[in-house]
């Protein structure tokens, strides 16, 4: 089990377009894939879960990664959110 | 599979509670001092008449609670003289109170209020009664405060049972809860559902207020079930009662044959019954989760179909004068050749 904290960089904040994005990233590993904010958890792999976090611009998340690929899982994730899904920051 | 962590609310204003308790519970509630009650939390479940702090003893005085008046705390200030009223009052005002409600149509003497609303501490009136007022009060608390969990899964009211489809993602959830709702039985939520302990054997699940009814199916992309199907195949809440495990089939796995041994699992500590359902080609889940609902109904009922099975055999087994071989479930035809 591991542990990430993210920050939200891009502008836009995690809408319908970063969300899909994160889960079809997630869905490529093996690994169980959190995310949780202020408390609040759900299934990265799942895109009205993801949407319903509303992570705006700012926001940290936990990213919680569980399985087999676990860390491969982890850089990627972290690579995603650190260049802002490609959008503008 | 790994289980978020419960989370609860920390606080709510007493603006906010009074907002609810008016318009969902139907309670009169009048403000008296004008103080605002938006800059004030209440943070705990309970609540505590303050007779033995108005008295003078304040050691374990639960002042963070919200303060209810009735009419023995009323009388017993009515009875001081102005001074000592007012004395006995601001004693409990030291403290930082969330607010203060008197019940039973029962009003403070005119220096009491404004003392109050110096300190910032809102004073309500009701004219319901106290214990009934307290009843409802700690009711909507301890709903407000209540535990609550997320839970990645389908939640669907089938014959009035609250069915929890779960299982990793992609094993069709959303498939087979959209065949149950075409089939008439109504969506709480999919994909996230949050489980609220309601009592301690009771376990509410709602959907997110952005998420309600809306839904993700595989290669078509966000459809809205409220929208397509209509007012009668959703619901706001239900109780959740079975949980459906779905999963891929593994021949190593022991299945139940008989359903004898009720395995269990806990949420949030509430026992609910779990049901392991292999998912395999040809098997209509939607129909199976029909009879789970059902035989869950005829459990509830005190019908239990394996027990019944079993006495049978029980029966057959002690009599001593069982057929040689299995007699046929009719004595004989009776001209009857349909």
């Amino acid at each position: 089990m591991l542990t990430r904290e993210v920050t939200v960089r891009n502008r836009a904040g995690v809408h319908t377009r970063p969300a899909s994005m994160i889960v079809r990233e997630a869905s490529r590993f093996a690994s169980e894939f959190f995310i949780r904010k202020d408390g609040y958890e759900i299934n990265g792999k799942s895109i009205i879960g993801v949407m319903t976090l509303a992570a705006e611009q700012g926001a940290t998340l936990d990213l919680l990664f569980d399985g087999p690929d676990e860390a491969d899982a982890a850089d990627a994730m972290e690579a995603l959110f650190e260049r802002g899904f490609g959008e503008p920051l | 599979m790994r289980k978020p962590e419960p989370f609860k609310k920390e606080a709510i204003t007493v603006a906010y509670m009074v907002d609810k308790v008016r318009s969902r519970m139907g309670v009169v509630l009048e403000l008296l001092n004008g103080a605002d009650p938006e800059t004030r939390q209440v943070t705990d479940v309970n609540l505590h008449r303050p007779g033995i702090a108005l008295a003078g003893y304040t050691a374990l005085f639960t002042h963070q609670r919200v303060q209810i008046l009735g009419n023995t705390e009323c009388r017993f200030l009515m009875h001081m003289s102005e001074a000592e009223r007012l004395e006995a009052f601001e004693r409990i005002l030291a403290f930082s109170l969330p607010c203060i409600v008197l019940t039973d149509g029962n009003a403070l003497a005119e220096p009491l209020n404004a003392s109050a609303k110096r300190m910032g501490v809102p004073v309500y009136t009701t004219p319901m009664p106290t214990t009934q007022f307290m009843y409802q009060l700690r009711d909507f608390l301890e709903d407000q405060f209540a535990l609550q969990l997320t839970l990645h899964g389908s939640l669907v009211d089938v014959y009035g049972i609250g069915l929890l489809l779960s299982g990793p993602s992609g094993i069709g959830k959303s498939e087979v809860a959209l065949d149950l709702v075409e089939r008439g039985h109504r969506l709480v939520a999919d994909d996230v559902v949050i489980a609220t302990k309601k009592t301690e054997e009771v376990l509410m699940g709602s959907g997110t207020e952005m998420a309600q009814h809306f839904m993700e199916v595989r290669g078509l992309g966000i459809v809205d079930v409220r929208a397509m199907f209509g007012v009668r195949a959703i619901r706001f809440q239900k109780r959740i009662e079975v949980l459906v495990r779905m999963h891929q089939w593994d021949a190593d796995e022991e299945y139940t044959r008989i359903g004898m041994v009720e395995e269990t699992e806990s949420v949030l500590d509430v026992e609910l019954p779990v049901v392991k359902l292999p998912i395999i080609p040809g098997k209509n889940v939607t129909v199976i989760c029909e009879v789970i609902a059902m035989n869950h109904l005829l459990r509830h009922y005190g019908y239990d179909p394996a027990e019944v099975f079993k006495e049978r055999l029980a029966a057959q087994l002690q009599s001593g004068q069982g057929p040689a071989r299995p007699r046929r479930g009719i004595e004989w035809f009776e001209h009857d050749f349909e």
